[in-house]
């Protein structure tokens, strides 16, 4: 056992890269168990992870850098389905945030130069610091029908949950549940068209 | 909205998504662009005697040359319709099928009596059969790209060109039920047209329809 040990050592890239992998795979498995904890800590710290990649590869300012964060975590968050549980999660992820990156460039016509690096490249620093408060979202919102709206806000602003939002609204928590994913669908795909 | 917000709402969402969701999907969108492009086959064209087919070795010949290469196609599509999957080898695998189908062709034409040589190559029936591969792949096109699109490709271009491709195969397969050409240098030239066009027609249109 003891000469396999070393021998994993090697590369001081690969054991922080699996590090990265051995923490966030089992958080998106429980994520796609519908563990909502896992799911809010996932998110959490791929935020951090993108905010660091998106910064140093479009180099623009922070308010660019957070909106693309933003977008790419709801596409993290409305593809999770096509994540495989048999393999492993960070070249899932990276996969992902560099077509998000490819897809901002190219909307913003600028030159599209993404090599395609290891997955690594995505988890190589992270940064904490939220950039700019961002208001694409909220002038979105306010395009939901008013139903939608009040039950994202609901949720959003007074934290409540799910359950308790449909109950004040007078829905089912079926229906409110429906209306919250299809509101984020809707969110997704006009937080990029409006790019275009 | 702040990042912290959006991941809050996000995580309210977060429902338990069962595994198979990719395979369910793109299994669905065959199924039903496969019986729609049946239906017109069966229907419209109509298939031709079918038991006494099934005891010429030219029908199989047909049904594992389109068979084969929509196993590969639907390898290819399952792989691209996800983020950070490899293609692997089933690409390399269609293109050694198809190699091999033009090789049989030449080689049929080669060694054919000269006077028969362009009868085997035209058949009755060359005029219509790329532009009807092409057609009855448009159904099954349609549904791949609305199931792809509940997806995530990161390669939109080269995955509509895999959908288109599997469209192309799969409709050439079920077309093989009504075509009545027998010779390896026919399927070889116009089914393999019939299906690059689909293909074509996927490389161009993927970009715009596959983006997320």
């Amino acid at each position: 056992m003891r000469p396999l040990a070393r021998r994993e050592r090697v590369d001081p890239q690969v054991p922080q890269q699996d590090e990265t992998e051995e923490r966030l795979r089992p958080l998106m498995i429980r994520s796609l168990e519908g563990d909502s904890a896992a799911h809010r800590q996932l998110l959490g710290v791929l935020g951090r992870y993108l905010r660091g990649y998106f910064a140093r590869r479009i180099g623009s300012t922070a308010a660019e850098v957070e909106d693309l964060v933003q977008e790419t975590l709801l596409a993290v968050h409305l593809k999770r389905e096509t994540y495989d549980r048999s393999l492993p999660f960070t070249p899932w992820a990276y996969a992902l945030a560099r077509y998000k990156l490819i897809d901002h460039l190219r909307r913003r016509k600028r030159s599209i130069q993404v090599p395609l690096e290891d997955a690594g490249a995505l988890f190589a620093s992270d940064d904490p610091e939220e950039g700019a408060l961002r208001t694409d979202l909220d002038r979105l919102l306010q395009r939901l029908p008013d139903r939608q709206r009040s039950l994202i806000e609901d949720v959003k602003l007074q934290g409540l949950s799910v359950e308790e939002a449909a109950h004040r609204r007078g829905v089912t928590a079926v229906s409110a549940r429906v209306m919250l994913h299809r509101s984020l669908k809707w969110l997704s795909q006009a937080l990029r068209d409006e790019n275009e | 909205m702040r990042t912290s917000d959006l991941i809050e709402l996000l995580a309210r969402d977060a429902q338990a998504a069962p595994p198979g969701f990719v395979n369910r999907r793109l299994l669905a969108a065959l199924v039903a662009g496969g019986l729609v492009t049946f239906a017109i086959v069966a229907g419209g064209l109509h298939c031709q005697p079918l038991l006494a087919a099934a005891q010429q070795s030219w029908f199989w010949m047909k049904a594992a040359y389109t068979g084969l290469l929509t196993v590969a196609a639907a390898v290819t599509v399952r792989r691209l319709s996800v983020p950070g999957a490899r293609t692997g080898a089933a690409p390399f695998a269609a293109g050694v099928i198809i190699l091999a189908m033009l090789v049989l062709g030449t080689d049929q034409v080669f060694f054919a009596a000269p006077a028969g040589r362009l009868t085997l190559w035209l058949g009755h029936t060359w005029k219509v059969c790329s532009p009807l591969i092409f057609l009855l792949a448009l159904p099954i096109y349609a549904c791949l790209i609305a199931a792809i699109r509940a997806l995530a490709p990161t390669r939109p271009p080269l995955t509509g060109a895999a959908a288109g491709f599997l469209a192309g195969t799969l409709a050439a397969t079920l077309y093989g039920l009504h075509c009545p050409e027998q010779a390896a240098a026919f399927v070889a030239t116009w089914y393999t047209l019939g299906i690059a066009g689909a293909t074509a027609l996927g490389a161009m249109t993927g970009r715009r329809l596959l983006r997320w």
